[in-house]
C-alpha cells in the first residue's frame, strides 16, 4: 500500500510540477527566457518540486487556519453577549456537518484519480486506501495546532482541543462510510461534483443552524459538543475499519469517474460549459429584426438577441440601487442620527464608489459576450479584420456599452445627490453636481476600461480558452485597486474633480491606444 | 494570376515548423496540400492568413503586377466552420453584402446563393447556431463564393461532412477554381487525388510539388507517401 501511494503521489507530483513550469512560461517577459525544454530541465524540475512541496505543506495548515479564522472565530466573536467559546463549538459541529458530504475527498471525481486507476489501472483499492489515509491524516494534523491555538485562546479544555481535529476526521469517515454502504446496497453513487438533491436544502439548513441560532442565542452547550465529538471518533473509528474492508473501488470509480472518459482536462469542460452557457445567452426570437445597415444592423441585432444577458442585469441593479436608496431616504426621514451619518459619509466616503462601480460594471460580462458569440467566428474572416472595420465597430460597441453600464451609475448618481440633499445638503452646491457626474464618468471609465483591454489584448485563442496572462494580471489589478479604494477616505469634492479628470483623459488615451495599435492586436490568439 | 510565397519561416519554441519556404501557386489549379499530422498546414494557413506572426514572409499577387496580399484578398475556410450564432443565414449574408457593397461584383440576390448551396428555404431564417456542421461549412463557402477572394484556403473542410454535402462542396469547388487559387489542406489522400489538380508535400517545414507524369493513381499515390517517408527517414 505504501508502494501504491509513492507511486500516486509522484504521478500526482509530476503534473503538479509540469504545471507549475507551465505557469512560469505563461508570465509575460519571463516567458520568453523559456521554451518547452524547460519540462526536460533537471534543475528547474528540482526547484518545481520544492515549491511543490512547499505548497503541500502550505495548503494544509494554511487552509484549515483560514477556514478556523474566518468561518468559525471570526463570526463566533461577532455574536454580542454570546460566550465565544460556545458559539465557536456550535458553528464547527455545524459546518463539519455539511464537509461530511459537499468535502469528501473519497468521492470527488478528480483528474489524478482519473490517471491512476482507469489509465493507468492501479489497484484501485490501494490507490484509494492510501490517499485516503494521507488526506485524513492531512485534515488532522493541519486542524491541530489551530484547535488548540484558538481553543487555549477561549480557555477551552487541552483535551477537547487536541480531540476537534479527529472529531472533524472522524465525521468525514463515519459519512464516508455510510455512503460507501448505500452504494452496497443500492447501487448509488455518491458524487461531490454532482451531489444527490438533499446536499443543497441540507447544506442551506445546516448553514441557518450554524451561524443564524446564536442568534437567538441557541447555541449547542461545549459539553454535549464534546460528548458528539467522543462519539464521532469512535463510530469514525468503526467507520475505517469498514473502509479498509470494502471491495468495489474499482466498480465504484468507474462509475464516478465515468465522465472523465470524454474529456480529462478541466479546460475542455470549462469551454464545453461556457460554449453552452454563451449560445443560451441568445434570443431564440428571430422575430426581432433591424432597418439599420451594416455594422449598425449586425450591432442592433447582436444587442437585441442578447437583451437577457447585457440589460436585464444592469436592470436589476438599477432597481437594487434605487430600491436601497429609498430605504436609506425612509431610514433618514425617520431617524436624525441616520441623516446625520449619511450626511457625514456622502462628503467623504466617494472613493468607496470606486470600488462598487467597478463591481456593478459590465463590462467583463459584455466583453466576453461579444467574444463568445460573435468575435470568435468572426474574427476567423479575413474582411472582418480589416482596421476600418475593427475601429467602426469598436465605436459603435463603446456607446453600446457605456449606455448599459450608464442605467444603474444614473440611478446611483442621482440617488446620492438626493441622499446628500435630504440628509442636510453641502455648503458647497457644486458637491452635487461632483457627486453626480463622478458617478456617470467612472461608469464610462470602466466600460472604456474593459472594451479597451479587450480590443488592444483580446486574450481568447480560437477554442475558446483565455491565453493572455497580461489581460489576467490587468483584470486582478484592476481588483486590487479597486479594492484599495475603499480604504481610503477623502473629501467628495476633491476626489470628485480628481477622479473625474483621469477618467476622461484615461478614456481618451485608450480610445487613441485602441486607434493606433487594434487592427494589429484584435485577433484571434494562438 | 499567381499567389507567391517568400522566405516564409515560423517557428514555435526551438522548433521550425516553415523553414523559409518560398513557393508559387498559380490560377485555375486546386492545389492538395498534403502532410503528415503536425506537419504545419495549419499554420501554414495561419500565417498566410495572418492570423499568427511569422519571423519572416512575404505574400504577393501577380497578376502582371506583382502587389502585397491585402487581407480581403484570401479566403479562409476552417475544419470547424465558425459563424456568427445569433444571426439567422439571411442576415449573415445580407450584413456581410452591405458592407462589402463596394467590392462585391454581379451580386445576385440573397436566395439565390442559398439555393446554389442547397440550403432549403425553412432554413434560410433560422438562428445559425442552430445549423449543422456541414451547413456551417457551407455558410462559410458562400460568404468566400460571394466575395470571390482570389486566393481560397481550406483547411480539411470535407473531412467531417457527410458524403451527400462533401460531394455538392467538391462539384462547387471544382466550378470556382477557374481564375482563382484554391488551397486544400487535408491528409486524405483518396480525396487530394480525386479533387484536386497538383499535389504539394509540406514536410518537415519544406513545400514540394509531387509531379505526377503519366503515372496512375496507385503508382502516384506511392510516390506521394514515398516522398512523405523519404523525407521523414532524412
Amino acid at each position: 500500500m505504501i508502494k501504491a501511494f509513492g507511486i500516486s503521489y509522484d504521478l500526482k507530483n509530476t503534473y503538479r510540477v509540469n504545471g507549475i513550469i507551465y505557469s512560469i512560461q505563461q508570465i509575460p517577459v519571463i516567458k520568453r527566457l523559456f521554451t518547452d525544454d524547460l519540462y526536460a530541465s533537471r534543475g528547474l524540475k528540482i526547484f518545481a518540486n520544492i515549491l511543490a512541496a512547499l505548497w503541500e505543506v502550505i495548503s494544509t495548515f494554511l487552509g484549515k487556519y483560514l477556514y478556523l479564522l474566518l468561518l468559525v472565530a471570526l463570526p463566533a466573536g461577532f455574536y454580542k453577549g454570546g460566550d465565544a467559546k460556545g458559539t465557536a463549538m456550535h458553528i464547527l459541529l455545524f459546518l463539519t456537518v455539511i464537509g461530511t458530504f459537499m468535502n469528501t475527498y473519497m468521492f470527488n471525481p478528480t483528474n489524478d484519480k482519473y490517471y491512476a486507476m482507469i489509465l493507468m489501472r492501479m489497484d484501485a483499492r490501494e490507490y484509494t486506501l492510501s490517499n485516503y489515509l494521507y488526506s485524513s491524516l492531512k485534515v488532522a494534523a493541519g486542524f491541530l495546532p489551530f484547535t488548540i491555538y484558538y481553543g487555549r485562546g477561549w480557555e477551552m479544555n487541552i483535551g477537547l482541543c487536541i480531540l476537534i481535529p479527529f472529531f472533524v476526521t472522524g465525521a468525514k469517515m463515519t459519512a464516508a462510510w455510510l455512503f460507501l454502504l448505500r452504494y452496497e446496497k443500492k447501487g448509488v453513487c455518491m458524487n461531490e461534483n454532482l451531489p444527490p438533491k438533499f446536499a443543497w436544502p441540507l447544506t442551506g439548513i445546516l448553514l441557518v443552524a450554524a451561524y443564524g441560532l446564536p442568534y437567538a442565542r441557541i447555541v449547542v452547550p461545549v459539553r454535549a459538543f464534546a460528548v458528539i465529538a467522543v462519539v464521532t471518533v469512535v463510530s469514525g473509528l468503526y467507520s475505517l475499519v469498514k473502509i479498509i474492508g470494502f471491495g468495489k473501488y474499482r466498480e465504484m470509480y468507474q462509475l464516478i469517474l465515468a465522465d472523465k472518459r470524454n474529456s480529462v482536462e478541466m479546460n475542455d469542460i470549462v469551454k464545453k460549459a461556457t460554449e453552452e452557457q454563451s449560445r443560451k445567452m441568445i434570443s431564440q426570437d428571430t422575430a426581432f429584426t433591424s432597418r439599420k445597415k451594416g455594422f449598425e444592423y449586425f450591432n442592433e441585432l447582436f444587442i437585441r438577441r442578447h437583451r437577457r444577458a447585457l440589460w436585464r442585469p444592469a436592470r436589476r441593479t438599477a432597481c437594487i440601487a434605487a430600491a436601497f436608496i429609498t430605504v436609506l431616504l425612509a431610514a433618514m426621514h425617520i431617524n436624525a442620527e441616520v441623516k446625520e451619518a449619511v450626511n457625514r459619509l456622502l462628503l467623504i466616503f466617494l472613493p468607496y464608489f470606486v470600488f462598487i462601480m467597478y463591481a456593478i460594471n459590465r463590462g467583463t460580462s459584455f466583453t466576453q459576450v461579444l467574444f463568445m458569440n460573435c468575435d470568435h467566428s468572426m474574427l476567423t474572416f479575413a474582411f472582418y479584420k480589416k482596421p476600418e472595420f475593427i475601429l467602426r465597430l469598436f465605436r459603435i460597441r463603446l456607446r453600446e456599452i457605456i449606455k448599459v453600464n450608464l442605467l444603474p451609475a444614473a440611478v446611483i448618481g442621482a440617488g446620492l445627490a438626493l441622499m446628500l440633499y435630504v440628509s442636510g445638503g453641502t455648503d458647497n452646491p457644486l458637491n452635487y453636481v461632483v457627486l453626480f457626474v463622478s458617478i456617470l464618468v467612472l461608469s464610462i471609465f470602466f466600460s472604456v476600461h474593459y472594451l479597451t483591454c479587450y480590443y488592444l489584448l483580446q486574450p481568447y485563442n480560437v477554442n475558446t480558452e483565455l491565453k493572455s496572462a497580461t489581460y489576467r494580471i490587468i483584470m486582478s489589478g484592476t481588483y486590487i485597486v479597486c479594492f484599495l479604494f475603499m480604504k481610503l477616505r477623502m473629501d467628495t469634492f476633491v476626489f470628485g474633480i480628481a477622479v473625474t479628470a483621469f477618467c476622461v483623459l484615461y478614456s481618451f488615451i485608450a480610445s487613441l491606444l485602441v486607434y493606433r495599435f487594434a487592427s494589429r492586436t484584435f485577433r484571434l490568439r494562438n | 494570376m499567381e499567389f507567391i510565397i517568400e522566405n516564409l519561416t515560423k517557428s514555435f519554441g526551438t522548433k521550425e515548423v516553415l523553414k523559409d519556404i518560398t513557393f508559387t501557386f498559380e490560377s485555375g489549379k486546386i492545389y492538395g496540400l498534403l502532410g503528415r499530422n503536425g506537419a504545419g498546414k495549419t499554420t501554414l494557413f495561419n500565417c498566410v492568413n495572418k492570423d499568427i506572426k511569422s519571423e519572416s514572409g512575404s505574400f504577393y499577387l501577380d497578376d502582371g503586377k506583382k502587389e502585397e496580399i491585402k487581407p480581403e484578398d484570401i479566403g479562409y475556410v476552417l475544419s470547424t466552420p465558425t459563424v456568427p450564432a445569433f444571426l439567422t443565414g439571411r442576415e449573415f449574408i445580407k450584413f456581410f453584402i452591405e458592407i462589402n457593397e463596394k467590392s462585391i461584383t454581379g451580386l445576385r440576390p440573397i436566395d439565390e446563393y442559398f439555393e446554389m448551396m442547397n440550403i432549403e428555404i425553412g432554413d434560410r431564417d433560422r438562428l445559425l447556431k442552430d445549423y449543422s456542421h456541414g451547413m456551417k461549412n457551407k455558410m462559410q463557402m458562400l460568404v468566400n463564393i460571394i466575395a470571390r477572394p482570389p486566393v481560397l484556403l481550406l483547411d480539411e473542410p470535407l473531412t467531417s461532412l457527410d458524403v451527400v454535402v462533401a460531394e455538392e462542396m467538391k462539384e462547387l469547388l471544382r466550378g470556382l477554381k477557374s481564375d482563382r487559387i484554391i488551397i486544400f489542406s487535408t491528409h486524405i489522400m483518396e480525396l487530394a487525388l480525386d479533387l484536386c489538380d497538383e499535389i504539394v508535400i509540406l514536410n518537415h517545414g519544406e513545400l514540394e510539388v509531387v509531379d505526377k507524369y503519366d503515372l496512375d493513381n496507385t503508382e502516384f499515390k506511392d510516390k506521394i507517401i514515398r516522398a512523405l517517408k523519404e523525407e521523414d527517414d532524412d
